[in-house]
């Protein structure tokens, strides 16, 4: 692959967990900037702190924004924002 | 060294500590960490004890997150930085009664109490507690199974975070419920004179698992490994450390450039990869494409992957998933984090 095929790739991913970070800050409610939240970070105890109700609630904020539906889906999907960007675009999966 | 090991035992200098990098293989007890539980001598972090009147005030100036309402049952990862936004420490802060106990990462307690030391106000009191007081870790998806054993079952289920007071073979111990690995992780910090039979009580229930397999572990999980990730001239933004920084804070050391770092949206960034056959040194280039990117900041040989592991620390516009690139010849892809899911993620306690 070329360097510009490869920054391409790279801005698919960014550009699907850019829009999921807006989600997460919008329907959480959280004070930060959603760029301040990073590809890698965990979300569940460490990291972004969330809890099973704000599990809950990205559940329906996903299936309402990506037409995915995690509901039967382990924790492990919720382990970074690039691990979610996988499941609610699965061109990036099939990409990996 | 608070503890006394085998023969056999590996040590080696990490920072200014000697530490057990392995007891027996490192495989093996990678593999004991990540399916059963492990006990961990964390001798090698620094304990410091803030205290005075003035204690948490200056505690919530000199951590990156906000501790302001850290009460005595609840403990915080947290980084310390210095006036640039460089990462000086990444510490454990309990909250207690008179202050803080701040646990340094591992080798790093004299760095960390030089810093607190140098930026403290006169109704501050800094204390290297390391003479009376010690750190031994459980960690793996069955730990909890361990701390029923040893302590108490009400202990292992304490939230994230949480932190206990208590009482073992009467001797006063602080208990917390913490974690590096994503899998279920506890802390006990002990009197040095009673480290060695609580110890001793623990490797009745598990095995030890050494720093190697400690880290390995840690970087599975993309949990930062300040000795191996903060040296050189980079910023918290470029580590990816953001969520051990809380912006939102009105003030503390460091915040000024970190946010002109952040608002500038320039420099590197920091993304896992596997694949090769030879682990690369830091400072190995990275190469897109045939063009560098960027540099390794380290790899190991990763057991659960059966490959190299390894972070690296390329331009902006490259640092995500799923790229195929090279290092020193080697193609890699670049993760999605974490790069091993924890077993505790998928078993309860009970």
């Amino acid at each position: 692959m070329t360097i510009d095929e490869l920054r391409a790739k790279a801005a698919e991913r960014q550009q699907t967990c850019s829009q999921i970070k807006k989600m997460i800050v919008s329907r959480l409610d959280l004070e930060v900037e959603p760029d301040w939240i990073t590809d890698d970070q965990p979300l569940f105890g460490r990291g972004l702190e969330l809890d099973s109700l704000d599990v809950l609630e990205l559940y329906v904020a996903i299936e309402a924004e990506f037409g995915v539906a995690l509901y039967d889906s382990e924790m492990a999907v919720f382990g970074s924002i690039s691990r979610l960007a996988d499941e609610v675009n699965p061109r990036l999966r099939a990409a990996a | 060294m608070t503890l006394t090991h085998p023969e056999g035992t590996v040590y080696g200098q990490v920072g200014d500590a000697t530490v057990p990098l392995r007891f027996t293989d490192l495989s093996a007890e990678y593999k004991v960490l990540r399916d059963r539980a492990v006990a961990l001598d964390l001798s090698g972090h620094t304990l410091i004890e803030i205290s005075g009147p003035a204690a948490v005030d200056f505690a919530q100036r000199v951590l990156a997150r906000d501790v302001e309402y850290l009460t005595s049952e609840r403990c915080m990862m947290s980084l310390v930085l210095d006036d640039d936004g460089r990462v000086v420490d990444q510490v454990l802060a309990f909250g207690r009664e008179d202050g803080l106990l701040l646990e340094s990462s591992v080798g790093a307690g004299a760095r960390l109490l030089e810093h607190l030391r140098a930026v403290a106000d006169d109704d501050v009191e800094i204390v290297d507690r390391s003479a009376d007081l010690t750190v031994i870790g459980l960690e793996g998806p069955y730990a909890w199974g361990v701390v029923g054993r040893l302590i108490d079952g009400e202990l292992a289920s304490l939230p994230f975070e949480a932190v206990s007071d208590t009482v073992w073979n009467d001797v006063e111990i602080i208990f917390a419920r913490t974690g590096f690995t994503g899998e279920y992780g506890y802390q006990m910090i002990v009197p040095v004179e009673s480290a060695a039979d609580l110890w001793q009580a623990t490797l009745e229930h598990v095995t030890p698992s050494g720093q190697e397999a400690l880290e390995l572990a840690m970087l599975e999980v993309r949990q930062p490994i300040p000795r191996l990730e903060t040296a050189g001239d980079v910023n918290v933004i470029e580590i990816g450390a953001n969520w051990l920084v809380d912006v939102t804070k009105d003030e503390f050391v460091g915040k000024e450039a970190v946010l002109a770092a952040f608002e500038s949206r320039q420099g590197l960034r920091t993304v896992g990869f596997s694949g090769g056959d030879t682990v690369p040194e830091p400072g190995a280039r990275v190469l897109a494409g045939g063009e560098d990117i960027g540099e390794v900041v380290f790899a190991v040989r990763s057991v659960g992957l059966g490959t190299t592991l390894g972070l690296a620390r390329v331009e902006s516009g490259l640092a995500a998933a799923g790229l195929e690139l090279t290092v020193e010849g080697a193609d890699v892809t670049t993760l999605t984090s974490p790069y091993i899911v924890p077993k505790s993620w998928s078993i309860p306690i009970i």
